[in-house]
């Protein structure tokens, strides 16, 4: 079983490809040896923004469905995980198991009114905006969680970390977001080498041919939206154990949908490295232009948008399908692992 | 001879090695007398504000008080701070980012961060590290009750704020000798909007207040006309307008009333907008009368006097308000307990800070103190009018600088 899913993971997989990914993340490994408390909360912040992209990428870039929701998921998780852990003390990893059938329902729900009804592409989007928007204003009134006077977790000094209830320092949280991000992109590896990734690029080039080819889109669009609800959903339960608190105005803001879209824009949607470059290039230079700034005396609150604009416009500009596509083909291993 | 002299310098000889050896045990034994020099100099606080984002406005209006409080303090004979400005960009992930940024540059006190989410997140760094924090502004109470030891808040919580509000409207109504029996309760359904309401549906019961709520008329902030919002309130009749709102709701809902040639009894509003310059500005005379109920500046306390006078020379045609009144005292807090422990040890500013009593303060109520869980938990709200671009304080009665002007002024008849 093993074997075989090993096999399917390097199929096709060029040695170099090997090689660099094993650097890669050997590197990730040792990072928060070496670097600041600083330094290892960009990489987390990096982590996530990379795997929260990854989660996007499964509905926009496997299956052609643009969402410019998925903060609900997150956010639903988020919620599902600290309400079971402050109210019945239900550990993340048991919640996760609510969180993940109850962010795949809200997908379910999205997905039956867009898919039965024929909406689609832009229409898609705003109707997911919407559902993200109706979650805030629901959460505000919410009282079991608080409402909007906000949801906290109890916090501590903890003199070890509590992996099973997540409770511990930010290198542990390190890890864990690492460990997801890498589980995320296998799985989305082994999705798109299998007969449903093959369904999603079929109904993502053209779903009218895919559909003529005997493809059920209905059902496999429905899949898409579902996996990656369920998937960001861990997000969810990840910002809500780091952070220890959830506002609904912060955790369904659309700027946060938009943050999750960021990531594989930048460094290629439809790819798996993708949404990990794109994070890490985002999170990376922003960080450096603070430092460039403070180490020069500026002080230009709001620069980092600005930056992240034009750095949007030079990539839709200069690099349309991303950072990534391009370099891998620089790097001769863009066969078999885009 | 330039050849040679190169040569015989990249040469690594014994006199060489023990002179460069030698003076770098003199450096290294003088490190520890660099590091305790460095402890005599400016404490360097790190202050976080959501400078850019959805908050911006709020943000950069803290920042103000942070940029005319060195002369002050100066000569209130503190020591001088060195300030680190951080941008949390209105969200979290920034939050939590830049106040390791700040700490991992040196800063060995923070100040901020207005906003209760993003203050959170800076609470977990500032405790971990063992770095105090001195909150300016957040009113979520859980922020002190989660037992830290390096955090502290000089602002009241949301609690506080309203039930000092009910209190102080009653100290108004007494004053004036005037009651409203009904009033009609509007407010922005946003987050604040709509946890107001919840909190004053809670709290006004306990509060046996004389007024009863006739109708509650919920709206969009971002709405661009509320005449249906005010006729629907004009035609209960009730005696006053109790108000939850923000700027562009409270510009809105003034001029509604000068169109439909409505001035109730009084307007009483429970948060922002209806004080701000912006309102001053827009509406001139038609800004007269409103009164706000939040945590404010004691205008009879001498320190408030000095920093109201720095603040409008350094910003002409503005009003010192409670943004830059909190900011303020928040470095005044880290001055006064960086002066008293003569330390920039962590442990001994947070025990300083504990122990902080400053009675010449700007806010209102006997002064700064922390009790165990670090809450201020004497810090009072004001009763502000609107009287000629200005605002004076009705209540309580310790800070008060002028009586209520009641009923309000019809707006027919301010031309």
């Amino acid at each position: 079983m093993t074997a075989s899913v090993i096999a399917r993971l390097s199929e096709d997989v060029p040695h170099r490809t090997i090689i660099l990914l094993g650097i890669v993340l050997a590197a990730l490994l040792i990072a928060p040896w070496v670097v600041n408390d600083y330094l290892l909360t960009v990489l987390i912040v990096a982590l996530y923004s990379a795997y929260t992209g990854q989660a996007w990428n499964i509905m926009m870039g496997f299956a052609g469905q643009l969402s410019l929701g998925n903060a609900l998921y997150a956010g639903v998780g988020a919620y599902v995980a600290a309400f079971l852990f402050t109210k019945f003390g239900i550990g993340p990893w048991i919640g996760f198991l609510a969180c993940a059938p109850a962010a795949a329902a809200c997908g379910a729900i999205i997905g039956f009114l867009a898919f039965r009804f024929g909406v689609a592409g832009v229409y898609f989007a705003i109707l997911t905006i919407a559902f993200a928007e109706f979650a805030r204003i629901g959460f505000d009134h919410l009282a079991i969680v608080n409402a909007s006077a906000g949801l906290f977790l109890p916090v501590q000094q903890y003199a070890h970390n509590d992996l099973w209830r997540l409770r511990g320092n930010p290198m542990m949280f390190y890890y864990v977001i690492l460990v997801a991000t890498v589980l995320a992109f296998i799985l989305c590896r082994l999705l798109l080498r299998s007969r449903i990734g093959y369904f999603w690029l079929a109904i993502r080039e053209d779903e009218q041919a895919a559909r003529a080819a005997g493809i059920d889109t209905f059902r496999y669009k429905m899949y898409a939206v579902m996996i990656s609800a369920a998937v960001t959903s861990f997000a969810g339960v990840f910002y809500a154990f780091f952070y220890n608190n959830l506002f609904p105005e912060q955790v369904f803001n659309i700027g946060r949908s938009i943050e999750m879209v960021l990531g594989p824009v930048i460094g290629g949607v439809g790819t798996l490295f993708g949404p990990i470059l794109g994070a890490f290039v985002l999170n990376g230079l922003a960080e450096t232009l603070n430092s460039a700034m403070s180490a020069a005396g500026l002080d230009l609150p709001g620069a980092k948008e600005v930056f992240y604009g034009l750095c949007l416009l030079l990539v839709i500009l200069a690099l349309p399908e991303g950072v990534w596509p391009p370099l891998a083909r620089r790097l001769g291993i863009d066969k078999g692992m885009r | 001879m330039h050849h040679q002299s190169r040569s015989k310098s990249a040469r690594l000889t014994r006199r060489v090695f023990t002179t460069t050896a030698g003076a770098a045990a003199v450096l290294a034994g003088a490190a520890p007398f660099s590091v305790l020099r460095a402890q005599g100099g400016p404490l360097k606080v790190g202050v976080l504000l959501p400078r850019s984002g959805f908050e911006a406005g709020i943000g950069q209006d803290c920042q103000r008080g942070v940029d005319i409080a060195p002369p002050i303090l100066k000569s209130l004979g503190l020591p001088e701070l060195t300030i680190m400005n951080g941008d949390t960009e209105s969200n979290v992930d920034a939050a939590r980012e830049h106040a390791e940024k700040l700490i991992s540059d040196g800063a060995q006190l923070l100040v901020g961060a207005f906003d209760s989410g993003q203050t959170t997140a800076i609470a977990q760094v500032a405790e971990q590290k063992g770095i105090p924090l001195i909150i300016n502004i957040a009113a979520a109470p859980q922020i002190t009750e989660q037992g830290y030891k390096f955090v502290f808040r000089n602002f009241p919580t949301a609690g506080m704020i309203l039930s000092d509000a009910f209190v102080n409207q009653k100290e108004v109504f007494g004053i004036a000798g005037a009651t409203p029996k009904t009033v009609v309760f509007m407010h922005v359904n946003d987050t604040f909007g709509t946890a107001m309401s919840k909190g004053i549906g809670v709290l006004m019961p306990k509060f046996n207040m004389p007024y009863k709520i006739v109708e509650e008329i919920a709206y969009d902030p971002a709405a661009r006309d509320l005449s249906v919002e005010v006729t629907k309130a004009k035609a209960t009749n009730a005696d006053a307008l109790l108000m939850v709102s923000r700027l562009n709701d409270a510009l809105l809902i003034t001029r509604e009333l000068i169109k439909q040639r409505w001035t109730p009894q009084a307007i009483l509003s429970m948060g922002p907008g209806w004080y701000e310059d912006q309102y001053f500005k827009t509406l001139g005379k038609m800004a007269d009368g409103p009164i706000s109920f939040v945590p404010w500046f004691d205008p009879n306390k001498k320190l408030a006097q000095t920093l109201e006078a720095a603040f409008v020379k350094a910003y002409p045609g503005s009003n010192l308000n409670t943004n830059q009144v909190f900011t303020f005292e928040a470095l005044l807090v880290a001055a006064d307990a960086y002066k008293r422990a003569g330390s920039t040890d962590p442990k001994a500013l947070a025990d300083a800070i504990r122990a902080t009593n400053i009675t010449d303060n700007v806010s209102v109520g006997p002064g700064i103190r922390f009790n165990a869980k670090g809450q201020n938990d004497k810090v009072k709200d004001s009763a502000i009018q609107n009287r000629g671009g200005k605002t004076v304080t009705l209540a309580p009665k310790e800070a008060a600088n002028a009586k209520p002007e009641w009923p309000l002024k019809p707006y027919q008849d301010r031309a």
